[in-house]
């Protein structure tokens, strides 16, 4: 037994070093798709403490949209910019319509109402796009879909083009995004708000004007991450669970802190896709990517509570 | 008039105390009672029970169970259907291991296992806080699934991997399984879920409801003033998720008659934290009107169109449903944000004065 | 306002419920047009759904009778499973609960309520016990069937080719994706190959490289999937970028639909399916088909998806509820039959080659037949390949090995009936 756990698996390891690189690769490409969608969660969480329950159906919404205005014949760049224009008005109208009204009420209340816009957003999905799963245009913007074969220690190792797209503009986004954080007026009003809201708002910078920014940021995001993973197995309504991988990212990396959604995104992609391959199917049974990641962030906080990166103080209700 | 609280008249502490300071209150919950135990049995449909009053009152239950523990100390918790499926699993062993164990006992003594496994996934609780603990109840919620998935001695290793109920009896007439009736059922749930109500409202109105109302408004202050915050969460924890469990329980025996793990998946979770929300935290009526508006409405929405003798595809109805949900959930939270069981109280405010205003 | 509202609740459903005229019969169907598994439902409803509207505008429904072919939308949850079934089964004659798990939670209300369950090609496997299961019809196939049939197929109809042979099996980590794990298992203690059953979580289903790097691993020599809604695209995917060879993976026949091929096209060429049905598209019936629905604009449908394996299988299954709906009449010469009739009717089902020919039919199902203790009458099926555009036909006329499932049947149907005591046996039946 427990050589079967702490020996068997490091033999495994070193005695096929090009499969280890191979779920090296598959965690690292998964990790940042997680960095991705935990990116979108923190910008709003920062700028207006709404614990944002919809960044998953947002994904869905936007890969659909895109798939199905190409789907009427629109040229594939154009339908990224209609999109793109899409979750602009998704972002007005969810700041005038449940934000607005709410400004200021309990943290809970506001993360419901997310789940609400959740909701909202899978029936009218459905109902303009159909639950049929759909194929993402990923030739027609130009990704590459052909895949190298590198043979390290005389082995074999796959990537997919399209997994190195995504990890490379995953990448140019994530530097985009802190660029525009810390170098434009914008970036740093929405870094003020999220630092002390009152004193942004009495300097005189717009809530309304921030909130419709941020949730528009993270529609970007969501696109994003939508082409990448609609890429990999589709696009349908199944992919809106996604957003729950984002949940344990946060915890470890904290709410707030950009740099542990990132960092924190890529150690459970690349943790939960060992334990699961080298712990989690021989000896459990497999399938433990769906609680490793919880289980992982949880006994983290037990012993350091303030998260990886966290501010000191977590004190929030 | 029908309100008027006039030349009620409170002479002691303990009358104004108590659980129902004006006498038409106490009438009203008699009406009730009255309609739940007698009227409702009588006329109901077996379709009514079915989809309506048997779902109402367990998920009311677990709305009530996953109250205590947020509503009223303060701990947000995503876990709830976790634990209602370990209440469902326990039922489920203790019945095949004691066939003899009567159904009403193994429901109850059910409950005791989901509260020390909700005692264990709150211990995190000591450390941290708020969205944190949420995400931390996650674990649980997505731990124990697949606990039900993978562990065969909870399902006595039969092929399916799913739960079925048998045929239970209780002093010869069948409470469970396919032989029992739905009136039989409903009485079951009704007596089950009255009795938690009941020693629900004097907990929270007791030592140990104060307790948790102090963690949850200011837990400095709480432990300033001699309350023991480990004490307090822990049996918040125990509390809330036994009151859970035998809600998983009647909701596997009583009314569904089989189960799959992910029947307990997040989405169920989702649902009661919406009714205990939608309800009013910190309210015991508030989960009774929660459940009423997010069981009861998809049900009614559903028999709209066909009533009306409009006819919409069925899966465009279940669409424009969903739809309709998620857009009450955020006008109920604009409107009120403190629940059903405030815009009770408001209207119950306007009722006394009614009708004349000052 | 708790009680006005739950007496406006009952009184509006009470209203609802009496509208309907009651001189057709009723029909309903559980689909999921919506949820995680609309993929896979949506061409199937279709399917069933353009064939009684055919029947009725073509022949005036059947025997004279119109067919209320009714949907009532699950999104595949068990929850809403039930709630149809409490809201149709007071005029229903069948029900069609469409997922395993709503099939485990009427299975045994069925009995009481004495309506039939018609769950072709799913459900429980066992159901096929036609003396325990006496409302329960799972024709012309059960899974068991499917798992016998694949294991026949690529050892080349002698399972002792498969000695020392590894078998991965990929299955939804759900009753459903269990279900023919019994069966497999008996079958490699049998004959001595290796199973490793791999999960995918319903989380994971489009996530699934974690799967994927095991079955790299392990180098199985097949792949046998047990798959559904969006499970298939993300396993199919995922075989293509690990370069598992393709015509060694195998499907039942819930993973062969086309739309999740498409995906990947000419990459997906060699992969297989089982199938109990076959696309004609130059059957008889597809000429009415387009004559009375497509063109009176009564189909949801599409011709890309109409040429598919799940629309036509679609047509298949519904021509099984109206076959039974016409035995029954026939024999208790009566145009409005009740449940109890269609039990009959189901049981004495009689889809014989000559039969098809007059539906216009051929080939599309083979012929098969049911009796008091054999419910799903094992029609066997065909081995279909995705050639790259389209699934083709790989295959003769595959037949399960009932000889080893039915004592599996008998054995797994008695311990069902004993943990559900009392359970009511046919003893009349031989």
């Amino acid at each position: 037994m427990l050589h079967d756990i702490f020996i068997a698996p490091f033999q495994d390891m070193f005695s096929a070093p090009d499969f280890l690189l191979q779920v090296l690769w598959e965690g690292l490409v998964s990790g940042i798709l997680y960095a991705l969608i935990a990116l979108g969660f923190v910008l709003i969480f920062r700028s207006s403490r709404i614990f944002n329950f919809a960044q998953g159906i947002m994904v869905v919404f936007a890969a659909l949209t895109l798939v199905g205005l190409h789907a009427m014949g629109v040229p594939a760049w154009i339908c990224v910019l209609l999109t793109l224009g899409v979750m602009f008005v998704l972002a007005m109208a969810i700041e005038r319509v449940v934000l607005r009204p709410l400004v200021g009420q309990p943290d809970i209340i506001l993360f419901m109402a997310t789940i609400g816009i959740t909701l909202f957003l899978i029936g009218f999905g459905e109902i303009i796009f159909g639950g049929e799963n759909k194929v993402m245009i990923t030739e027609e913007l130009g990704i590459p879909t052909g895949s190298w074969t590198l043979e390290p220690f005389g082995g074999l190792l796959i990537l997919e083009q399209k997994d190195v797209t995504a990890v490379v503009v995953a990448a140019l986004l994530v530097i985009g995004l802190l660029v525009f954080l810390s170098r434009t007026q914008m970036g740093r009003a929405i870094r003020a708000l999220g630092d002390d809201s009152q004193a942004a708002l009495s300097v005189g910078i717009s809530l309304h004007t921030i909130w419709v920014l941020v949730w528009f940021i993270a529609g970007i995001i969501a696109l994003v991450t939508g082409i990448a993973w609609g890429a990999r197995a589709g696009v349908s309504f199944a992919l809106e669970v996604i957003a729950y991988k984002a949940l344990p990212v946060l915890m470890l990396g904290g709410l707030e802190s950009i740099a542990g959604a990132i960092i924190g995104g890529l150690m459970i992609g690349l943790l939960e896709k060992l334990f699961e391959i080298y712990w989690g199917q021989p000896l459990m049974g497999g399938n433990t990517e769906t609680w490793f990641a919880f289980v992982l962030a949880l006994l983290v906080l037990l012993f350091r509570p303030q998260g990886l990166f966290g501010e000191k103080i977590i004190e929030r209700v | 008039m029908l309100y008027r609280t006039a030349g009620q008249y409170k002479t002691s502490y303990a009358s104004d105390q108590a659980v129902f300071p004006v006498r038409q209150d106490a009438i009203l919950l008699g009406i009730i009672l009255l309609l739940a135990w007698v009227i409702f049995p009588l006329t109901a449909s077996e379709f009514t029970f079915q989809t309506l009053l048997i779902p109402i009152l367990i998920y009311s239950l677990a709305a009530l169970g996953l109250n205590v523990l947020t509503g009223y100390a303060g701990q947000l918790s995503l876990g709830t259907a976790a634990f209602m499926g370990v209440g469902a699993y326990a039922c489920y062993k203790m019945v095949t291991l004691m066939p003899w164990l009567n159904p009403l006992v193994a429901i109850l003594l059910s409950g005791a296992f989901s509260a020390g496994i909700g005692v264990a996934f709150g211990i995190p609780s000591l450390r941290i806080k708020g969205f944190y603990l949420a995400i931390a109840t996650l674990a649980a919620q997505f731990f124990l699934v697949w606990l039900f998935e993978k562990w065969g001695w909870l399902y006595n290793y039969n092929s399916s991997g799913a739960i079925q109920v048998p045929n239970l009896t209780m002093f010869g007439v069948y409470v469970a399984g396919p032989q029992a009736s739905t009136i039989v059922q409903y009485y079951v749930v009704l007596v089950v879920v009255s009795l938690l109500t009941w020693v629900t409202i004097n907990l929270t109105r007791g030592t140990l409801g104060r307790t948790w109302k102090a963690t949850r408004d200011m837990d400095f202050a709480a432990e300033l003033i001699g309350i023991n915050l480990m004490r307090s969460k822990l049996t918040a924890f125990a509390i809330s998720s036994y009151i859970v469990g035998v809600a998983g329980a009647l909701f596997v025996f009583m009314w569904r008659g089989a189960a799959e793990p992910n029947l307990f998946d997040i989405p169920l979770s989702f649902r009661i934290l919406f009714i205990a929300i939608i309800g009013g935290l910190g309210s015991i009526m508030g989960n009774y009107l929660g459940a009423i508006l997010i069981v009861g409405l998809p049900v009614m929405l559903n028999t709209v169109p066909e009533a009306l003798g409009i006819h919409i595809d069925s899966a465009t109805v279940e669409h424009l449903n969903i739809m309709i949900v998620g857009s009450l959930i955020i006008f109920f939270l604009i409107i009120e944000p403190h629940g059903l069981a405030r815009l009770w109280a408001l209207i119950r405010e306007k009722l006394v004065i009614w009708p004349f205003p000052h | 306002m708790k009680h006005f509202t739950k007496m406006a609740l009952a009184a509006t459903v009470a209203a609802g419920l009496c509208t309907s005229a009651a001189a057709d019969i009723y029909a309903p169907n559980l689909s999921y047009r919506t949820g995680p598994f609309a993929a896979t439902g949506i061409p199937l409803m279709n399917g069933q759904k353009d064939y009684f509207t055919m029947i009725n505008e073509r022949d005036g429904g059947i025997g004279g009778v119109k067919i209320e072919f009714d949907e009532c939308e699950t999104g595949y949850s068990t929850e809403k499973g039930v709630e149809c079934y409490e809201k149709t089964k007071g005029r229903a004659v069948v029900t069609q609960p469409w997922s395993t798990g709503i099939t485990l939670q009427v299975l045994p209300k069925t009995n009481v309520d004495m309506i039939p369950i018609l769950a072709p090609g799913y459900g429980f496997s066992p159901m096929a016990d036609g003396k325990v299961f006496q409302w329960a019809f799972n024709a012309p196939g059960s899974y068991w069937d499917a798992a016998s049939m694949i294991l026949k197929f690529i050892s080349q109809d002698n399972l002792d080719n498969l000695k020392g042979k590894k078998i991965a099996f990929l299955h939804l980590d759900h009753p459903f994706g269990k279900e023919p794990l019994p069966f497999l298992e008996a079958k490699a203690a049998q004959h001595g190959f290796e199973l490793l059953p791999i999960p995918v979580g319903l989380k994971e289903m489009q996530n699934q490289s974690a799967q994927w790097l095991q079955i790299r691993r392990e180098r199985p020599d097949y792949v046998i999937m047990w798959g559904w809604g969006a499970m298939n695209a993300g396993a199919i995917t995922e075989a293509v970028k690990t370069k598992f060879p393709m015509e060694n993976f195998i499907g039942t026949w819930w993973s062969g639909h086309d739309a999740d091929l498409k995906i990947v096209g000419e990459d997906g060429k060699g992969y297989k399916s089982i199938s109990f049905s076959r696309p004609m598209l130059d059957a008889a019936i597809q000429a009415d088909i387009k004559k009375y629905v497509v063109d009176a604009g009564k189909s949801q449908s599409n011709p890309e998806e109409m040429s598919g394996v799940f629309y036509n299988r679609g047509l298949v299954i519904s021509m099984i509820l109206a076959e039974g709906i016409k035995a029954a009449q026939d024999h208790f010469k009566v145009g409005e039959i009740n449940a109890e009739q269609l039990r009959w009717g189901l049981e004495n089902l009689n889809v014989t080659e000559e039969r098809l020919a007059e539906l216009g039919m051929t080939g599309m199902v083979a012929p098969f037949k049911t009796s008091c203790s054999d419910h799903t009458g094992h029609s066997g099926g065909w081995v279909l390949e995705w050639d790259g555009k389209a699934f083709v036909e790989a295959s003769d006329h595959l037949t399960p090995d009932s000889a080893s499932i039915q004592p599996l049947e008998v054995e797994k149907a008695a311990e069902y009936a004993a943990a559900n005591a009392p359970w009511p046996i046919n003893e009349e039946c031989k």
